[in-house]
């Protein structure tokens, strides 16, 4: 007698769309949407047709690949956090994921789904409803975290499906209402955290002050467009807005390793929604931003602060979604930091990190980005205690706010549930401290610590850095010299 | 969405424990959220002083401060904020003060 499998699925289905800051933007007349550039949900307009549409122009050949390779083998299972914490809902697999675009797919463009679609389970979307629920398998049941890519025996990459999706909704309007208000405020603004121009120079002014009365030298500075600059550094605003020691940290770092660096006044954003919301228009807009500012100011590298899909959107992608042919080295500032060490620019005392550490590795930097051995010869240089997590490396869990589910409210509950494999391996480590390299991963731990109430405080490598930096009696003032 | 009661208030808060209905705030709604969201058992003088600038500034133009505002107008260096308000002046002074969630990857 055959045994029925318990399945317990989740509701996340069936979060309906919000619409409200869209139809306000409408009423303000919100420029990027009025020329097209952010796209707003068009209720009783065609948008099945239109979905079908864009989804046959824009198939490309290593979608194409994902879309057919999938044997259903289930390894991806296995692999997804997803499904390790919720493993009576099988709605939680990659695969179930990648299937939901992979059966139009089979439906609209592969023969197979045209000639016996009940065989290969093709199926269509029929209403905006369909369309709807299709969002929020994409937006809020996967944070793109690429796990289950790297251990697909077939090479499929699931997380290029689901950001393909969430490409294809975007242009529709029909996505979340967190990921439609940050794309507009980047649009807007230049940066994902609508931080004015004004904001932006007075909170830089205010850390120089701070850190010129620190030092007891006026030599100190945070450059903001300096031309001819060995680095030009860029930021996540969440370092303006909600905590700017970081920018402190790092220009007290480059003062006293002797560096030639400065801040561009407009394209200093490296984070890229684009690289969440699928939406290479916005991908490029904003990558082009940071390398035009380093053209404009005719830096020999560009620096990006610790962010991961900062690290991903403007060291990798951001190339291909501008279009823009790379001409300037762009690395971590956890590498360069790494130079400093190795070449003696800068001094530190590790036994001022006493506590234990362990590092967790952000997808977009370890397994997507391929940053995985420097922030490790950096903490041991810093600390005194590291120790590593299991997994860790390329094969790390992701904090579970990746892929822009930090800024989607609706799926919170869901997100906190399946945390539960990252709270174990946390505890699992016994550190006090957490350090990562991405802004995304501390709010993301952060929540993981909160809910499950862990002992333990998340930091940066900068913070590390700078905790055990030694400060020489006479600073090497040789940054530039004056502006 | 979530409720906190707490003596014989009832506050209505978001998935993320920001204030459902921002316009409902008080200084009671402020104490309740302070102890369930942030874990604070009182709120001191400087607590306030913090949470009354970010209210009243939201009030007047609908946004959030600046952090760096705060710190100017209080006195106090941002280390400190972070002291008060252990998730930080926007998820954790903001929240207290009855504003919406930030938009943001945050």
């Amino acid at each position: 007698m055959k045994k029925r499998m318990k399945v317990a699925v989740s509701g996340i289905v069936d979060v309906p769309l919000e619409t409200k800051s869209q139809d306000k933007a409408r009423r303000d007349g919100t420029a990027s949407l009025k020329e097209g550039r952010l796209k707003a949900y068009e209720a009783g307009s065609d948008n099945v047709g239109k979905f079908l549409g864009l989804l046959g122009r824009r198939i490309s050949r290593s979608l194409a690949v994902s879309m057919t390779a999938c044997v259903h083998c289930g390894m991806c299972a296995e692999s997804c956090h997803y499904f390790l914490a919720r493993p009576d809902d099988p709605t939680m697999t990659p695969v179930y994921k990648a299937d939901q675009i992979r059966r139009i797919f089979k439906r609209h463009i592969d023969w197979t789904g045209r000639v016996v679609p009940w065989w290969v389970h093709a199926e269509s979307p029929r209403t905006d409803e369909d369309l709807n629920r299709l969002k929020n398998i994409v937006f809020g049941a996967c944070s793109a975290c690429r796990r289950c890519t790297l251990n697909c025996p077939m090479g499929v990459d699931t997380a290029l499906l689901v950001r393909f999706t969430r490409g294809l909704l975007a242009e529709l309007g029909i996505v979340p209402e967190g990921v439609f208000n940050v794309s507009r405020d980047e649009w807007e603004t230049g940066n994902q955290m609508a931080v004015t121009e004004e904001d932006f120079l007075e909170t830089l002014q205010w850390m120089q002050d701070e850190l010129q009365a620190e030092l007891g030298t006026s030599e100190v500075e945070i450059p903001v467009d300096r031309p001819d600059c060995d680095v030009l550094y860029t930021l996540n605003p969440r370092e303006i807005k909600f905590d700017p020691r970081s920018i402190a940290n790092a220009a007290r770092v480059f003062h006293i390793a002797g560096e030639r660096w400065s801040l561009p006044k407009w394209g200093w954003d490296q984070t890229n929604f684009g690289l969440f919301s699928g939406d290479d228009r916005l991908g490029g807009y904003v990558a082009r931003n940071v390398y035009e500012a380093a053209e404009r100011l005719r830096a020999k590298k560009i620096v990006i602060s610790e962010c991961g899909h900062g690290y991903r959107s403007t060291r990798w992608e951001g190339y291909n979604w501008a279009g823009y042919a790379q001409k300037l080295p762009t690395e971590s500032v956890v590498v360069t930091l790494g130079r400093y060490l190795r070449e003696g620019r800068i001094r530190v005392d590790p036994a001022r990190n006493a506590e234990p550490v362990t590092f967790h590795d952000s997808c977009n930097i370890a397994r997507s980005g391929d940053l995985v051995e420097e922030p490790r010869r950096v903490l041991r240089a810093v600390c005194a205690d590291f120790r590593e997590m299991h997994p860790n490396g390329r094969e790390n869990f992701c904090c579970t706010g990746g892929g822009g589910l930090l800024s989607m409210a609706e799926y919170r509950p869901l997100r906190l549930e399946v945390a539960k494999i990252k709270a174990e391996q946390l505890k699992a480590t016994g550190a006090k401290l957490v350090c990562t390299m991405c802004h995304n991963c501390i709010d993301g731990l952060n929540d993981v610590i909160k809910h499950y109430g862990l002992d333990m405080k998340v930091v940066q490598v900068l913070d590390l850095v700078s905790s055990a930096l030694v400060i020489p009696k006479r600073p090497s003032g040789a940054a530039g010299g004056a502006r | 969405m979530p409720i906190i009661a707490q003596d014989d208030k009832k506050v209505e808060v978001n998935e993320e424990g920001f204030l459902a209905r921002p316009e409902e705030w008080d200084e009671q709604t402020a104490r309740i959220l302070a102890k369930a969201e942030e874990g604070l058992e009182e709120m001191t003088a400087e607590h306030w002083a913090v949470v009354r600038y970010i209210r009243n500034y939201y009030v007047e133009k609908g946004l959030a401060p600046m952090v760096r505002k705060i710190c100017q107008t209080t006195g106090l260096p941002l280390k400190q904020i972070y002291e008060l308000f252990p998730s930080g002046p926007a998820k954790g002074a903001c929240k207290v003060a009855g504003l919406p969630k930030p938009d943001g990857c945050v």
